[in-house]
């Protein structure tokens, strides 16, 4: 085990705490949110720009949490929680994007076409 | 009730009756007799040398990594022998019913075994193989030896270690009890869809399975948090990154495939809970559901589980072959880096366990080539650890043995798995026993793995070494014994043999089956061996040196042996790569530590066994479906996390003269050495 | 480099300052390695949710566009990104050492998570009256699951929230206490990074027409 820290709210990860930085975060991830919305509720972009326009306002809301709220940077008290987050972005892509693309062309190729195929779009093309 | 169960149910037993125990089989009851028979010798034997106080406060209620890493090893060799006993079944039962003519016995239409009990036996097979056997060993292995490696005196997080454990342990107990009490899943160890959903299996099989797996799945992805922060964070001073030994590399990648790969198991396994407790649609057929879904999650998870097992083999490869080769590994960033890039390689090839689903030719592409690009990497490992042989100068112990008998079934299994990958091929022999064959024979370079550590590390943590003498002739009879059957085997596949025959349809096929069980006639001659190997050791004990073996390289080999429960006395400096190599290099590897200063150790605690007990009654409760027992262990669950965060645990202190008393006389000190009860310290004490 | 053990010899094998690491930032660390299997949990569901996200998996039910309110979704997000505001306000009042400050800060955040919890709770409890619970069909059931997932999230964060607050009341900032409260942090604010995702892709993506 370990000798105690003098004073552990002298620690880094507690003095790293900051008003400002978390009212901006939740202006920030509030605003990308309502600005979302807003374009859902316009209804003048196709599904596939709108899946866009969405995934980008998205991840920059994703960002901004990062940064602002977890305060993710490449400080060494932080680094190691950047760097396992940075190597696990790319499994997230692979579960979720794999997933679609491997499932695309199925109902195609294994079930019988009914009305119910071009009621909604997809993701799943 | 939310979905439609078939048969009695009660508040008070769920579904429990009488007729959950199945006294009117033959087989299960002489089972039981036999375990019953053992457990009472061992409890007898327990009580009537009076250690149960000994085994509670030392070994029940431990955090020490390595003697977690000892129980581990312990469950996942019992589970080995459990899921040997099935394989052996499931063998007789083929050669007996080698026809649709052959007659039956013991109520079965064909051979001695009704297919419903086979299926169940199968499922079991590979359930316990996988994760009740090979995944403990490997996560035990890790326990054990890597906070060793790294100078450290513990892992990260001892008391999530130790709940770890029991969670494990409950898993393998909730399949223990299906023996006895209910039904096994007969869905295979994938639960195969939609087959295991309520209709069409009704029974409590299935949600045995399910439970089981969700609850050592989530010890196996705590463990996994565990190795990582250890690694991580807690390398002796001078330990940098490329000084790391390449077992520690390889434990550390498999665990951040256990980190990565495990949750959506979960997922998988939850929304099977859901369809059969909620009455749910994710995999039903008709109503929306989509059971290639799940086939989808589970090898999103499944495939890599295979490196999960497969990686710390080849880091126990990595170990073992340059002690016995007197030379440093080659190509040591090469390790690294292919140990890697399998594990990256690994998480993007799930979809080649199912090209038969129809994902289209482009697809189907994508995933063939992406599994064979694993070859490459596992090329640079296989000639990187011959060319570490390469003028090396040998000494064929029976670590050695084992670990070049690994790199010939690595061989043959990995040209029939770039075979597989094919899916022209894999459409043809897609469900056959030449896919079986071929996976038998990675597990089997991971169980050759596991017998090397067994008997290199053994000394290390029991201060003596096993008898060489049987332990060459379990070898030999094991290696033969699989080369048998499992040669056997690829040629039944090629003759169309397919998986999960409870009868076979081809008479002609007989001869091969015949040599299949010659196979499993030698692997019974093998244990005999491996039985008498222990007798043999443990009578005669001969006391072995801190470096066991003379000429190890790693860090472990540093400490006494039989290694303390604290490590090392000190916390020792690292210089380079290979510390014990180095050191003893420069004559330095017998030097002690001049003074000793005080270490701060954590408490044992009974919270993880209460943990891991409770679990099984949450799993057994919901199972059969037994709701006021579920909804108590979950409470009690809870309660007793929230209780021991409530305990200021500030663990004891062991005095600079209490350490010198035992570096001078190392047996008192060891793995199974009783200590002295050490009081806590108190919140003043402590600062 | 020195060749014979001696007293004094300038290899220095042994390094006894070597056992002071810090808990505080293994704690986080490894609860940080718990969020990213949590998360892989989140990736699994919202896979099965892109799979099970149309017409062949609603079963004659309604889709997506007939069951999601924007609206709503809206206010439950500025709900919870008020919550982690909340709890983040008391992590910088345990920077000054004050009490009352974090307790304030976690009540706050409890209150917040209670509006949103209530909401997704009318929202879900009114679908399944009008029989169009999880058991309806396949997409259902997915939509279901994932919003219910995160909610058992909050849930399972106000139960740790409430044994944090008799902590500190209790024990005040002790080293456990502290790593407690970080690591809640981190789990709030993961939470909340979820139902972003939730409400973009379920609520807004899933509502286009």
């Amino acid at each position: 085990m370990s000798n105690h820290l003098s004073d552990p709210l002298a620690h880094a990860e507690v003095q790293q705490a900051r008003v400002g930085r978390y009212f901006v975060a939740f202006f920030s991830s509030s605003i990308l949110m309502l600005l979302a919305f807003v374009v859902s509720q316009q209804q003048k972009l196709s599904y596939v720009q709108f899946a866009e326009a969405l995934g980008a306002l998205l991840l920059f809301t994703l960002i901004s949490q990062a940064a602002l709220f977890f305060g993710l940077n490449l400080s060494r008290e932080q680094i190691w929680k950047s760097v396992s987050l940075a190597l696990v972005v790319p499994l997230f892509i692979v579960t979720i994007g794999f997933t679609v693309v491997v499932f695309a062309s199925l109902y195609a190729r294994t079930m019988i076409p009914t009305d119910a195929m071009s009621m909604q779009p997809t993701l799943l093309q | 009730m939310l979905v439609n169960l078939q048969g009695p149910w009660s508040p008070l037993i769920g579904r429990l009756s009488l007729a959950s125990i199945p006294y009117d089989n033959p087989i299960l009851v002489t089972t039981f007799i036999i375990v019953a028979l053992l457990g009472a010798v061992i409890v007898a034997a327990v009580l009537y040398y009076r250690k149960l106080p000994y085994l509670w406060r030392e070994w029940i209620t431990t955090v020490d990594h390595k003697k977690i890493g000892v129980m581990y090893i312990i469950l996942g060799l019992v589970m080995l022998f459990r899921g040997f006993a099935d394989g052996a079944l499931i063998r007789t039962q083929q050669v007996m019913a080698d026809g649709p003519d052959s007659t039956g016995v013991l109520g079965a239409t064909h051979g001695f075994i009704p297919p419903f009990h086979f299926d169940q036996i199968y499922s079991a097979h590979g359930t316990l193989m996988l994760i009740f056997a090979a995944t403990p060993l490997v996560a035990g292995l890790g326990n054990l030896i890597v906070p060793l490696q790294i100078g450290a005196r513990d892992m990260a997080f001892p008391y999530l270690n130790a709940t770890s454990f029991w969670l494990t342990a409950s898993g393998a107990a909730l399949v223990m009890i299906s023996l006895f009490v209910g039904e096994f899943s007969s869905a295979a160890w994938v639960g195969l869809m939609p087959f295991s959903e309520l209709p069409f299996n009704p029974g409590v099989g299935v949600d045995y399975w399910m439970w089981a797996i969700q609850i050592s799945s989530i010890a196996t992805t705590f463990n996994a948090i565990n190795i990582i922060a250890t690694i991580v964070k807690m390398r002796a001073p001078g330990m940098t990154w490329f000084r790391l030994p390449v077992f520690c590399w390889a434990t550390l990648s498999t665990n951040i495939i256990g980190l990565t790969a495990f949750p959506i198991l979960t997922v998988a396994l939850t929304l099977l809970g859901a369809d059969r407790y909620l009455g749910t649609h994710f995999f039903t057929v008709g109503m929306g559901g989509n059971f290639m879904l799940y086939v989808n999650l589970f090898w999103l998870w499944g495939h890599p589980e295979v490196y999960f097992l497969m990686l710390p083999a080849f880091g126990i490869f990595s170990e073992i072959i340059p002690t016995f080769s007197e030379k440093p590994l080659f190509g040591y960033l090469a390790m690294v880096g292919a140990t890697f890039a399998i594990a990256g390689i690994g998480w993007v090839v799930w979809a080649h366990h199912f090209f038969t689903m129809g994902m289209g030719p482009g697809l189907n592409g994508y995933f063939s080539a992406a599994t064979m690009l694993v070859g490459i990497p596992t090329g640079v490992k296989s000639f990187n650890w011959l060319f570490t042989m390469y003028r090396g100068r040998l000494t064929f112990a029976t670590p050695m043995l084992w670990a070049l008998c690994g790199l010939v079934l690595l061989l043959i299994g990995g040209l029939t798995g770039m075979m597989l990958a094919i899916p022209v091929i894999n459409y043809t022999v897609h469900d056959s026993v030449f896919v079986v064959a071929h996976f038998h024979c990675m597990v089997l370079v991971i169980g050759a793995a596991l017998f090397a550590a067994v008997t290199y590390w053994w000394p290390k943590v029991f201060g003596f070494k096993l008898d060489e003498r049987n332990g060459q002739y379990f070898f030999w009879t094991f290696v033969i014994a699989s080369l048998v059957l499992f040669g056997g085997m690829f040629a039944l596949g090629f003759m169309g043999e397919t998986r999960r025959l409870d009868y076979l349809y081809d008479p002609s096929w007989k001869p091969l089956l015949i040599l299949e069980e010659a196979g499993i006639f030698l692997y019974f001659v093998s244990i005999y061996y491996f039985f008498k190997m222990l007798y043999v050791s443990l009578r005669d004990q001969v006391p072995a040196e801190a470096d066991a073996w003379g000429t190890s390289r790693t860090l472990e080999w540093l400490t006494h042996t039989p290694v303390p429960f604290y490590n090392f006395a000190v916390t020792p400096q690292i210089h380079a790569l290979d510390e014990l190599a180095w050191r003893r290099s420069h004559g330095l590897e017998k030097a002690q530590p001049e003074q000793y200063v005080p270490i701060h150790l954590p408490n044992n605690t009974a919270i993880p066994v209460i943990i891991g007990a409770l679990s099984f009654a949450f799993g057994f409760g919901l199972i059969w479906r037994i709701w006021w027992l579920a909804g108590f262990a979950l409470l009690g669950m809870i309660v007793a996390v929230i209780i021991r965060s409530f305990d200021p645990n500030k663990g004891y202190i062991l005095s600079a003269e209490d350490i010198a008393k035992m570096e001078s006389n190392t047996g008192s000190a060891s793995v199974i050495a009783e200590q002295p009860v050490r009081l806590p310290l108190s919140e003043v004490e402590a600062h | 480099m020195a060749t014979n053990i001696a007293a004094g010899a300038d290899t220095r094998l042994w390094n006894a300052e070597a056992d002071e690491h810090d808990p505080i930032s293994a704690r986080t660390f490894g609860f940080w390695l718990y969020l990213l299997s949590d998360a892989l949990i989140f990736a699994g569901l919202f896979a099965s949710y892109a799979v099970l996200d149309n017409s062949f998996n609603a079963a004659g039910g309604p889709i997506a566009a007939q069951i999601v309110h924007p609206l709503e979704g809206l206010i439950q997000t500025f709900a919870v990104l008020g919550s982690v505001l909340s709890y983040s306000l008391a992590t910088v009042a345990m920077k000054k050492g004050s009490r009352t400050g974090v307790i304030h800060g976690i009540l706050g955040a409890i209150v917040l998570s209670g509006v949103f919890l209530g909401i997704g709770a009318h929202d879900l409890l009114g679908l399944i009256a009008q029989g169009d619970g999880p058991d309806r069909s396949g997409f259902l059931s997915i939509f279901f699951t994932l919003i219910v997932s995160h909610g058992l999230h909050m849930v399972f964060g106000i139960l740790w929230m409430l044994v944090m607050l008799v902590q500190v009341a209790r024990t005040g900032f002790n080293q456990d206490v502290v790593g407690r409260l970080l690591n809640l942090r981190l789990f709030w604010q993961f939470q909340a990074s979820v139902w972003v995702c939730v409400y973009v892709y379920v609520y807004l993506l899933g509502g286009y027409n």
